[in-house]
């Protein structure tokens, strides 16, 4: 009895020893939900208080009239521009026709073109000291909250004397100041356009006729700019939602600026979509290309040393890559675009070494090993039973690859792609180094010239500037913003992958 | 008659063609690599490599980096790390005209070590915890709804970029608990990192060890932990150990996670020259990868700079593909020993 009753606590006690090793052991299996949730949780935490923060960074560029100056300085910038292109126009002039008279007659038309824009530039500088003095008055004032990236300067209260309802009227004297200016200035282009001097070569009348079409619309416009300067209104709330929409379609990203930051993550978006899709168009080609040989076309020996090789590359760390970016590929593209064989290529030669291209080509490098690896496995899993049954009704090993193999692990295919594409736009130091790193989106009508000039992305810039941001700074805080955008980008990929990995699966049986 | 077999002969030809262009463009993937390999190798080389007597650069290897100084000496071109400079001040009193590069002498010693400490330590905490998961996964688990979350979260976890890795270890470890860039927040961030891949690998190995094996044990009266702790786990602990290699070399090979969080640009102290031993856990290091970030693209370039640049990426990238070369090898000869 008591043999049996002993025996009976031993087992007892040997249950709970086991059920506390596998409680042990389970609660180490819940790491990894742990992780992904606190990852969630702390990238909300950091970054949630962005959008109360850009509020009242939104408000303050209102009630401080910097949207009213900028609504001025936009004009501003838009005859700087058209003047700019006068200069492009002259460059083509110049350059079918060296030496022809018809320059002389252009550059004084070009010079007076600039000039034109003399009292414009002057209204703008006058509001944006004026602008800039009420800012620093609110933010001395503490309204709405002392905001943006003040980093740790404390607003210099002393020369600070200004009565925001009095420098807002003086301000406001651009109202009137604004048309008459224009007017003027209207006037003089009006004058000007009628007496266009004369160009010689053909592509430069096609430029100048467009740019004259471009500068009508502009000196069309005044009036429209009058009369909303005149309904600007500093007091009209900045709806809540723009704190959202600014940040997820803003075009600007400018941080640490005395006048006005802007944290729109458009451009770090297009930036890192652009180079993936530069990587993805080299990468996805070479890593198919190489898994349908290994697979399919490679004799054993050969198959025995490129699957290992292939694998050894995915080893390159990638701030190895990005060295060997700044130092090699980068000259090596400019020197290849200065080449006199390329001239065709109609934006060739590029002026920056560092730029989508670069990035790109060496992010393929980074997926190739991914894609192969994975879209050799799914053509690999693809039953016997098909291959044989294709060339039991004669169909060649051509044949074969392209009507059989392929369609049947071609969602195995699409999620390695998938795949690639999350580890290259999650890659940071590739990019950093070699994307160029200039904020802005790249100019588009150049057309493919786009993908050689530099860019910024989403992952460079939290590499680049989470280092030097003040804790709890909004700037601080859209980075946070950054990671958390680029978090749920990468998730969404990974899902689609797996659920197309799921469907081929079953698909195949 | 005729028109099929030119028929076949097109398509023939078509096939050979096809396959030619995926040959070449295969060897043209692995000739790019081949290229970064041997670029950084022979110029690195030079750097890591000497012609006399040890033939390694032992003060490349040895020193922590430093500040290079370059000057004209009586029509002799100097170039004196920080320390020789200062020594020459002391003999010689003359006034020259110095041009500095920083990083530029001296070598990469404090960075290797780092290096290590942060591999050491993260592998550590991630093959802990990575092995118990697994175990769990593979051993203790019937299909349901818990363990399918765990396994979309392992999934998930493993396309997290590490970038955003590098911020979460920001915000938990060097804000949150207050850690600060240290050693510590490093192993915590790379070692997360890298668990989804020691899992993945541990459980294969743990399921390839055949259920024979446990069941035998079981019957002979043994619990389910002495089953997994004399049959099972002695068995699988090669293959994961095998293929945790290349964890290793992911975790020496990524900057982004420890770039705010576990490393300096510069530091003179030695990790073990801490006034108090818990400090140890507390410091921040230099390591290899984000060393070769600072060089390449922190401080300007000339001619100075690139033996460093090359010297530290050839020293790095031998390192990290030795790693991977021999967890490769290792799992070749596994899969064709291994087979139940």
């Amino acid at each position: 009895m008591s043999i049996l009753s002993e025996n009976a606590a031993a087992r007892r006690r040997r249950l709970t020893t086991e059920s506390a090793i596998k409680a042990f052991f389970g609660s180490n299996a819940l790491v990894a939900i742990v992780v992904l949730a606190l990852i969630t949780i702390f990238l909300f935490r950091e970054g949630f208080g962005f959008f109360g923060q850009n509020l009242a960074n939104l408000r303050l560029y209102r009630r401080a009239g910097s949207e009213y100056v900028d609504i001025i300085r936009a004009q501003a910038q838009t005859h700087a521009a058209l003047s700019r292109q006068l200069g492009e126009i002259r460059l083509q002039e110049a350059r079918t026709l060296p030496s022809s008279s018809s320059l002389q007659a252009f550059d004084q038309f070009a010079a007076a073109f600039s000039d034109s824009g003399e009292f414009l530039n002057a209204l703008v500088s006058d509001t944006n000291d004026q602008a800039l003095a009420l800012r620093e008055a609110l933010i001395a004032a503490g309204t709405p909250s002392a905001v943006s990236s003040a980093e740790g300067e404390t607003p210099v209260a002393a020369a600070a004397p200004v009565d925001p309802h009095v420098a807002m009227t003086g301000l406001r004297f651009a109202d009137n100041k604004f048309p008459t200016i224009a007017m003027a200035m209207k006037a003089k282009i009006d004058d000007l356009l009628a007496a266009p001097p004369v160009l010689n070569a053909s592509r430069a009348q096609r430029l100048f006729e467009s740019w004259k079409k471009r500068t009508r619309d502009y000196l069309a416009q005044f009036p429209a700019v009058s009369q909303q300067l005149h309904e600007w209104n500093p007091d009209e709330r900045v709806p809540a939602y723009r704190a959202v929409t600014s940040f997820l379609f803003g075009t600007n990203w400018i941080t640490a600026s005395f006048w006005q930051d802007w944290y729109g993550i458009i451009p770090l978006l297009v930036g890192s979509i652009m180079v993936a899709a530069v990587a993805l168009l080299i990468a996805v080609p070479l890593g198919v290309c190489s898994a349908i040989y290994v697979s399919e076309v490679a004799a054993r020996g050969e198959k025995s040393l490129i699957k290992p090789y292939i694998e050894f590359i995915s080893a390159i760390p990638s701030v190895v890559l990005g060295f060997f970016g700044i130092a090699v590929v980068g000259q090596a593209v400019r020197a290849l675009s200065q080449m006199p064989f390329m001239k065709w290529v109609p934006f060739f030669p590029i002026s920056e070494r560092l730029n989508v291209f670069t990035a790109g080509s060496l992010l393929a490098l980074m997926a190739v090993p991914t894609i192969f690896t994975l879209a050799e496995d799914a053509l690999r899993n693809v039953p016997r039973g098909f291959k044989e049954a294709s060339y039991a009704l004669g169909a060649n090993r051509l044949q074969t690859i392209a009507r059989v193999l392929v369609p049947a692990s071609l969602s195995g295919i699409i999620s390695a792609v998938l795949l690639g594409l999350g580890r290259v736009i999650g890659e940071t130091m590739v990019v950093l180094l070699c994307a160029g790193n200039r904020i802005a989106i790249p100019d588009f009508t150049q057309g493919l010239g786009a993908f050689f000039q530099p860019v910024h992305t989403m992952t460079g810039i939290i590499a680049q500037e989470m280092g030097e941001v003040v804790r709890g700074s909004i700037h601080y805080r859209a980075l946070f913003m950054v990671g958390l955008v680029l978090f749920v980008l990468t998730l969404g990929i990974n899902y689609l992958a797996q659920r197309l990995v799921a469907r081929y699966r079953m698909s195949i049986g | 008659m005729i028109a099929a077999a030119s028929n076949r002969r097109r398509s023939q030809f078509l096939e050979s063609a096809l396959f030619w262009a995926f040959r070449i463009g295969t060897y043209f993937v692995l000739l790019c690599a081949t290229y970064i390999f041997l670029d950084i190798g022979i110029k690195g080389g030079r750097t890591v490599f000497t012609r006399t007597a040890p033939f390694v650069n032992l003060k490349f290897l040895s020193e922590p980096p430093q500040t290079l100084y370059v000057f004209d000496y009586q029509g002799k071109k100097m170039e004196l790390s920080d320390r020789e400079f200062r020594a020459w001040k002391t003999t010689h009193k003359e006034d020259v005209d110095v041009t500095s590069v920083s990083y530029s002498a001296g070598g990469i010693w404090p960075c290797i070590v780092g290096t290590a400490l942060l591999v050491i330590g993260s592998m550590t905490l991630a093959l802990f915890i990575g092995i118990s998961c697994a175990i769990y996964l593979s051993e203790y688990s019937r299909d349901g709804r818990f363990i399918r979350l765990i396994r979309v979260a392992i999934l998930n976890l493993a396309g997290v970029p590490s970038i955003v890795f590098g911020l979460f270890g920001f915000g938990l470890f060097v804000i949150f608990f207050g850690w600060n860039v240290s050693l510590l927040s490093g192993w915590f961030t790379l070692g997360l990192m890298v668990l989804p891949a020691i899992i993945t690998a541990s459980e294969e190995s743990l399921r390839a060890v055949p259920q024979g094996l446990r069941e035998g044990s079981l019957a002979l009266g043994a619990t389910k932990w002495q089953t997994i702790r004399k049959n099972v786990l002695p068995y699988a602990l090669p293959g994961i150990l095998t293929s945790s290699i290349l964890g290793i070399a992911r975790v020496a090979g990524e900057t982004a996670p420890i770039m705010f969080t576990a490393a300096y640009a510069m530091r003179d102290e030695m990790p073990w020259q801490v006034s108090h031993w818990t400090n140890f856990f507390f410091q921040g290091v230099m390591a290899l990868p984000y060393h070769i970030y600072v060089v390449s693209s922190k401080i300007p370039q000339n001619e100075y700079t690139e033996r460093v640049q090359y010297g530290t990426a050839f020293v790095f990238l031998a390192v990290v593909m030795l790693i991977a070369l021999t967890s490769i090898l290792l799992r070749e000869r596994q899969r064709r020993r291994l087979s139940w």
